[in-house]
C-alpha cells in the first residue's frame, strides 16, 4: 500500500477513488431519486418549455436548489402582473411556476382563478377593447383556464381543490350545468373533498337538460341518506324536481318549499271588539 | 575539538504511545475550529436571515392563509439551505489557508497530531457551526409561523363563526387546513436535509482546499460543483433529449455523474416544507449516503494532505 501510494501520483489516485466512489453511490442515488420522486419529497426535473421560459436568475435559482423559494418570488411576480391586468404575462409566470412546483395543488387553483375568474371578469367591464372583442377573450381566457385546470388535475390526479375551481369557472363563467355537476361529482370521494360537493353535483345535475330523473333520484337519495341533508336549497331542488318530472303526491317529500312557507304578518290580530277601520265597540 | 569529546544528546523515551486516532485531539482541534469561526463574526448572518423571514411574514398578497403559510415556510427554508450550504463552502474555504496564514498550522502538524485528525476536526468544526445556526434559523422561523398560524386560525374562526352558513364541520375543516401548513414537527426533517447537503457540501470543499492555491479559487469551485452538482438530472435529460442520445454525450454525462456528487438529491426539504408526508426509511438512507460522501472525502482529502509541505 505504501509502495502505490509513494509510486503512483496522487492525483491519479485522486481521480481513481473518485471514480470507484462514483460508480458504487451512482445505482443506489438513481434508486433514492426515483423513491424521493415517488414519495412527493423530491421535485421532478423542470420539464423543458419552463427551462426555455425561466429568466436567467429563476434558472440559477433552479441550479441551484432552490425551486421552492424561486417559485415563491415568481408567484410575488405574478401578483404584480395581476394587479397590472397583464393576463398574458401572468399566465407564462403561472406556467413557469406550475413546472417549478408541480405537485403544489394551490399554484394550478390560483392560476385558473385568476384566467378563468379574474381575467374574464376584467374581459366584462374594460371599455378599452370592442365589445366583441371583450366577448372573444372572455371565452378565450375562460376555455384557458379549463385547459390549465385540466393539465393540473392530470398532475394531481387526487385534487379536489383544482376541480373545485374548474367547477367554479364552469359555474359562474361558462354556465355550463351539465360540466358544473360532472366535475363536483368527480371531486366526490377525493381525500380533500369537502361535504358540500355531493349536494352541488346534485343541483348542478339537476339544471342539466335531460338529466333531470337522474338528478331527482340521486338528491332524494340525499335526502333519505340522513337527516342533516334536509336542507333548504335541497329541498327546493328536490321540489322543483317533483313538479317538473309530475311525481305523484304520496311519493313526494313531506317538507313544505322553504320558498312557500307562509309570511308572517306585520299587521296586529285585530281585537274581538275592533271593527274594519279601528273603530272599537266598548 | 574532536567527534569524540562530543557528548550526544540522548532522546527521551516517549511516555506513551501516540494512539492512531484521538478522538480528544480532534474535539480540541473542533473546538478550536468553532471558536475561530464564531470570531469571524460569522453568526451575523442570523440578523439578515430575521430580517427576511420578518418581511415574508408581512407579505400582504389577497391569498389563503394556507397558501401564505407555505409561501413563509418556502422562502424561511428554502434562505435556510441557501445560507447552510454557502456558509459551510465559504467556512470551510477559509478554514486552511487561514491557519496558513496565521501559522497555526504549522503548530499543530508539529504536535503528534495526526493529519487525518486535524482535518476531521477542521470539518467537525464546521458541521457544529452549521448545526447550530441551522437550529438558530428555525428557531426564528418557528416562531414566525408559529405566530402567524395563531393570528390566521383565530382570524378564520371568528370570520366563519360570524357567518351563520357554515357547520361546525366545515369550521373545523378550514382550520385544520390552515393549521397543515403551519408549525409541524416534521418540519425538524427539512432542518436535517439542510444539514446533510451542508455536510456533503464541506466535505468536498475540504477536499478541494488541500490541493487549492487560494480561498477564492476553493469558494469558486465549489460553487460551480455545487451548481453542476445540482443540475445534473436536469442537464441529462435536456443533453440527451437535444443530441438524440448521442454516445459521447452519454458518456460526458456518466463521467459527471460519477465525479460529481448529485445534490439534487438533498433537496428534499421542499417536500417536507410542502407537507408531504415522511419515509423516515429514505432518510435514513440519505443520512447513509451522507455519511459515506464525509468518509470518502475525508480519505481523499488525506491522500493529497497526507504528505503535503508546508
Amino acid at each position: 500500500m505504501k509502495t502505490i501510494l509513494q509510486k503512483c501520483p496522487r492525483l491519479v489516485l485522486v481521480i481513481a477513488g473518485l471514480a470507484l466512489f462514483g460508480f458504487i453511490r451512482e445505482p443506489i442515488e438513481d434508486r433514492l431519486r426515483v423513491r424521493l420522486v415517488e414519495e412527493k419529497l423530491l421535485l421532478p426535473p423542470p420539464g423543458q418549455t419552463a427551462m426555455e421560459q425561466m429568466s436567467q436568475s429563476a434558472l440559477m435559482g433552479t441550479l441551484g436548489g432552490l425551486r421552492s423559494l424561486v417559485a415563491v418570488f415568481l408567484t410575488l411576480e405574478a401578483y404584480e402582473h395581476f394587479s397590472n391586468k397583464d393576463w398574458e404575462q401572468l399566465s407564462q409566470t403561472y406556467a413557469v411556476i406550475t413546472n417549478l412546483e408541480p405537485n403544489d395543488e394551490e399554484h394550478w387553483v390560483t392560476w385558473i382563478w385568476h384566467i378563468g375568474i379574474n381575467a374574464t371578469a376584467n374581459m366584462e367591464i374594460d371599455d378599452r377593447l370592442p365589445e366583441f372583442e371583450r366577448k372573444r377573450r372572455f371565452f378565450a381566457y375562460a376555455l384557458e383556464a379549463v385547459d390549465i385546470a385540466e393539465r393540473g388535475i392530470k398532475q394531481n390526479p387526487e385534487s379536489a381543490t383544482i376541480r373545485m375551481q374548474l367547477a367554479e369557472v364552469y359555474r359562474e363563467k361558462l354556465k355550463d350545468n351539465c360540466a358544473t355537476s360532472r366535475v363536483y361529482g368527480d371531486t366526490i370521494g377525493l381525500p380533500d373533498a369537502l361535504p358540500f360537493v355531493e349536494r352541488f353535483h346534485g343541483y348542478f345535475m339537476a339544471r342539466c337538460e335531460g338529466k333531470e330523473q337522474e338528478a331527482y333520484d340521486y338528491l332524494s337519495g340525499l335526502y333519505r341518506e340522513s337527516e342533516r341533508n334536509h336542507l333548504p336549497t335541497l329541498i327546493v331542488e328536490i321540489k322543483k324536481l317533483e313538479k317538473f318530472l309530475n311525481i305523484p303526491i304520496p311519493q313526494r317529500i313531506p317538507d313544505a318549499d322553504p320558498d312557500k312557507r307562509p309570511q308572517k304578518s306585520n299587521r296586529k290580530k285585530p281585537a274581538p271588539n275592533e271593527l274594519p277601520g279601528g273603530l272599537i265597540i266598548p | 575539538m574532536s567527534d569524540s569529546n562530543a557528548t550526544t544528546p540522548t532522546l527521551r523515551p516517549p511516555t506513551a504511545k501516540v494512539p492512531l486516532f484521538s478522538l480528544g485531539r480532534v474535539w480540541t482541534i473542533a473546538a478550536s475550529t468553532v471558536t475561530q469561526l464564531v470570531r469571524m463574526k460569522t453568526f451575523y448572518f442570523l440578523l439578515a436571515f430575521a430580517l427576511v423571514v420578518v418581511a415574508v411574514g408581512n407579505f400582504n398578497i389577497p391569498t389563503t392563509p394556507a397558501k401564505e403559510l407555505s409561501m413563509i415556510k418556502k422562502v424561511s427554508f428554502g434562505t435556510m439551505d441557501l445560507f447552510a450550504w454557502l456558509f459551510a463552502i465559504v467556512s470551510t474555504a477559509l478554514l486552511i489557508p487561514r491557519d496558513l496564514e496565521d501559522r497555526t498550522l504549522y503548530t499543530i502538524l508539529s504536535k503528534p497530531v495526526r493529519r487525518i485528525e486535524y482535518l476531521v476536526g477542521k470539518l467537525g468544526g464546521v458541521l457544529f457551526v452549521v448545526g447550530v445556526s441551522l437550529l438558530a434559523m428555525y428557531a426564528i422561523c418557528a416562531v414566525m409561523i408559529y405566530a402567524r398560524e395563531i393570528n390566521f386560525v383565530g382570524a378564520e374562526f371568528e370570520a366563519m363563526k360570524a357567518d351563520s352558513s357554515y357547520t361546525q364541520e366545515e369550521i373545523a375543516e378550514q382550520l385544520t387546513l390552515i393549521q397543515k401548513q403551519g408549525l409541524r414537527a416534521e418540519l425538524g426533517i427539512a432542518v436535517l436535509a439542510s444539514f446533510l447537503k451542508a455536510s456533503v457540501v464541506a466535505a468536498v470543499t475540504i477536499f478541494l482546499s488541500t490541493f487549492a492555491s487560494s480561498s477564492l479559487f476553493t469558494i469558486i469551485v465549489s460553487v460551480l460543483l455545487f451548481l453542476i452538482g445540482h443540475a445534473h438530472t436536469m442537464a441529462t435529460n435536456f443533453w440527451l433529449h437535444q443530441s438524440d442520445s448521442n454516445l459521447f454525450v452519454q458518456m460526458l454525462v456518466k463521467v459527471i455523474k460519477i465525479l460529481i456528487p448529485n445534490y439534487q438529491l438533498f433537496s428534499f426539504s421542499e417536500g417536507v416544507v410542502q407537507g408531504e408526508a415522511i419515509n423516515y426509511a429514505v432518510v435514513s438512507q440519505m443520512g447513509m449516503l451522507t455519511g459515506g460522501y464525509l468518509i470518502v472525502f475525508l480519505l481523499l482529502s488525506l491522500l493529497v494532505f497526507v504528505d503535503k509541505e508546508f
